[in-house]
């Protein structure tokens, strides 16, 4: 009771972000300030890639008084000049740079699932901030699919809350998985996701406000969501939870430096010790190979960029690449289906206004054997601007004249998606291609096919929202089958020959190197990947910090 | 532009927007250069199959050729690339010599540029349902060109304020915000009611019935 009377007012203790922010500019206090390492200090930590397990990792460890170098691909933002409020002009926010993508289901990359720059894919995902269910932890024991986890959901819980309290996260109580409460109340909704709601309301389908990681009330200085509907254009008013905002400016306040427009090629091994020794980069305006020395490395390039980076990473020790003695990097690399079913109705709904990210349930998310598959789906509202407004009305087979007619017709639509928890295979991974990317390196190829369980689950799930739009009033209906987020690609298990990691994330063989994002994950779930990268980073710096000989 | 929205006009509200976004979108009004990527012996094809797939048979046109040549000009990609395609821009010139080559063999004319409208629109049908064969078409996934076409074309289309005009959106809202979220209203200051509200799908299946 008494914290639902100070919702809004708890505050995380050991992170000052939201007060060292300005509150008139969206520059990262702290940039002109920030600590600098020359390459041949040998620092305690080098991270490669400053998103949400990256950062979140260098900011706990730098409360702890490492000294940490992020190595970082993209450019260092500075959101009032370049975020703009539009979809096209939005294009820098993504990794566009090549990767091949083949196998029979191939997943597009880009604007939907890929990051660069400081703060990562956090700056452009929508928001939600879901946590994984307790039965995600051991598909394998409960459902005979996919993968028991070396660690529990007991071990990540109280992770989960620090960083929905540093996120915050605003949302109703939440009845699924683990029974929570969250920091921050929700939001109103628009006309659209309460349409929605009611149509899932007739079948019986219980919804939840939320949750998101959108400031609901002040934070610091961080203002309250003004509903422009850009979340995934990168919030310009500092609304949206993202490293860029939740722990990198207290990371730099304690001695972190963010090295952007530098990607990292190789990390270094000591041929002696076999140890990692450092990494090597180069720096996109100057060309040519630095080494940044540190006592230990923790990879954080996400489900693609990570094992590339292994993969190429080859000495006379680890000719396959790091940890690939057993040939496990870049295998079990998962996305989530991501179809999406919009409704038209005879009044304006303007789905553009407020976040994309409203309304979503997870009634659906364990198994039901009469659903014929395992495991399952969650919900969620969502609103797509113009441009991906029109590739719906695409999938959907319509172009010139009919295609016009249908965009005429935006203001009249709102549009629900599911996420499904899409089973992890080995041959679903990252390999390198034989096209070399501008520093010589050789881009990743990600080759990715379904399984019928896979199948069944989309085809099943894509029922139910259609029948959720029907019993909500929709006159007309379209469908765009599509797919969102990563992991995999560098999982933790219990020995070198069905992983990479182990459950401290540390790649087999390589006493001081440490993985640090999503690839590490074993499953999915259907919930949005962020927090739970989050909370991962956050467990490992605790573990981290305390096996001091590291240091 | 006509149609649901005749006095609506999105840039009425761009006094309001921050300086960035009015900047970005304010560029996209600048009468378009001439093409970089595109070579003058592909253009009037490029030009032809833009107009077509977007319905636009009279001045003025939003720009499409233009932006998706200055896409690839400036080097510009979506971060990724099919294992059995060529990279984007490569994928775009097969896509038109495909276009002319297809023509030439069924229309009886020497580029797809001097096909009539119905020519063309029965070309694009075939394209869109990965119908084409023979030629340029043998060294692609016509479906899969389709969807690398399309999207080009569709980004270039919607991020064009008269697009916007035409669909009735409100825009860019920053540091503005919107405040109307419904279900009451749905309606800031600055935006405007269609003029209609019927179902456009309804009134067309309607007419043919």
């Amino acid at each position: 009771m008494i914290r639902r009377l100070l919702k809004g007012a708890i505050g995380p203790k050991d992170n000052d972000s939201r007060f060292l922010l300005d509150v008139h500019r969206r520059d990262m206090p702290g940039q002109d300030t920030m600590a600098r390492y020359q390459d041949s200090d040998e620092v305690d930590l080098c991270i490669v890639g400053a998103g949400a397990g990256g950062s979140v990792l260098a900011q706990r460890l730098a409360r702890r008084g490492w000294r940490i170098v992020i190595i970082e691909a993209g450019p260092f933002w500075h959101p009032d000049e370049d975020w703009v409020s539009d979809e096209a002009g939005s294009h820098p926010l993504y990794w566009t740079q090549e990767r091949v993508i083949g196998g029979e289901d191939p997943i597009e990359m880009g604007k939907n699932n890929s990051g660069r720059g400081v703060g990562g894919s956090m700056v452009h995902y929508a928001g939600y901030t879901p946590r994984f269910h307790p039965s995600d932890f051991e598909t394998q024991t409960l459902d005979g699919v996919g993968a028991d986890w070396p660690i529990s959901y007991r071990d990540l819980k109280p992770h989960y809350e620090e960083v929905e309290r540093e996120l915050p996260v605003a949302g109703q109580d939440w009845p699924w998985g683990d029974p929570h409460s969250y920091p921050f109340s929700p939001h109103p909704i628009s006309g659209p996701a309460q349409t929605l709601w009611n149509g899932a309301l007739e079948l019986g389908i219980e919804m939840r406000v939320g949750p998101v990681g959108i400031v609901n009330g002040t934070f610091g200085n961080r203002p309250h969501c003004i509903y422009r509907g850009f979340c995934l254009q990168g919030c310009k008013v500092n609304a949206k939870a993202s490293p860029y905002v939740t722990h990198l400016p207290d990371a730099i306040a304690h001695g972190v430096e963010v090295r952007a427009d530098s990607m990292a090629v190789r990390v270094e091994i000591d041929e002696s010790s076999g140890r990692a020794s450092g990494v090597t980069y180069v720096r996109e305006a100057e060309g040519g190979e630095r080494m940044q020395r540190a006592k230990a490395v923790a990879v954080a390039g996400y489900s693609i960029e990570t094992p590339r980076l292994l993969l190429n990473s080859t000495s006379k020790r680890f000719p396959h690449g790091l940890g690939n003695d057993d040939d496990q990097v870049g295998r079990y690399v998962m996305v989530q289906g991501a179809a999406q079913t919009a409704g038209r109705y005879p009044d304006e709904l303007r789905m553009y206004k407020g976040p994309p990210p409203e309304v979503s349930s997870e009634q659906f998310y364990e198994t039901d054997e009469s659903r014929g598959f395992a495991r399952g789906f969650s919900i969620q509202t969502v609103s797509p601007l113009p441009i991906g407004w029109a590739e719906h009305v695409l999938a959907d087979g319509h172009w010139g004249r009919a295609m016009r007619e249908y965009m005429r017709d935006y203001n009249h639509w709102a549009t629900i998606g599911v996420l499904n928890e899409l089973l992890p295979r080995a041959e679903n991974r990252v390999t390198v291609a034989d096209d070399t990317d501008a520093y010589g390196m050789p881009v990743a190829r990600f080759d990715y096919t379904h399984g019928e369980n896979d199948k069944a689950n989309m085809e099943y799930s894509t029922k139910v929202i259609t029948n959720i739009l029907k019993a909500s009033g929709a006159q007309d209906i379209l469908t765009i089958h599509r797919y969102a987020h990563l992991v995999g690609g560098a999982r933790m298990g219990t020995s070198p020959e069905n992983s990479v990691v182990n459950a401290d994330h540390c790649v087999w063989k390589v006493p001081n190197l440490y993985i640090s994002d999503g690839s590490v994950c074993p499953t999915q779930g259907s919930a949005n990947p962020a927090l739970t990268i989050m909370a991962l980073a956050s467990r490992l710096a605790e573990r981290l910090s305390a096996a001091q000989d590291i240091r | 532009m006509i149609g649901r929205y005749p006095d609506y006009d999105v840039l009425a509200n761009a006094e309001h927007w921050d300086d960035a976004t009015r900047s970005v979108v304010q560029a996209r009004l600048e009468p378009p250069g001439p093409l970089r990527f595109f070579t003058v012996e592909e253009e009037p094809t490029l030009r032809a199959f833009c107009d077509v797939v977007c319905a636009q048979d009279a001045a003025p046109r939003v720009p499409v050729a233009e932006m998706v040549d200055d896409k690839f000009a400036s080097g510009r990609l979506d971060g990724y690339r099919y294992a059995n395609m060529p990279r984007d821009p490569e994928t775009w010139r097969h896509v038109l010599r495909g276009l002319d080559e297809t023509a030439a063999q069924y229309h009886g004319v020497e580029s797809f540029a001097a096909c009539d409208a119905q020519a063309q629109e029965s070309i694009v049908t075939a394209l869109s349902n990965g119908e084409l064969r023979g030629g340029a078409w043998d060294e692609l996934d016509v479906s899969r060109a389709w969807s690398v076409c399309m999207r080009a074309v569709l980004a270039a289309f919607y991020s064009h304020p008269w697009a916007w005009n035409e669909i009735g959106y409100g825009g860019p809202a920053y540091p503005q915000g919107y405040m109307r979220l419904g279900p009451l209203s749905t309606l800031e200051p600055h935006e405007r009611s269609g003029a209609t509200a019927e179902d456009p799908v309804r009134v067309e299946q309607e007419r043919q019935s």
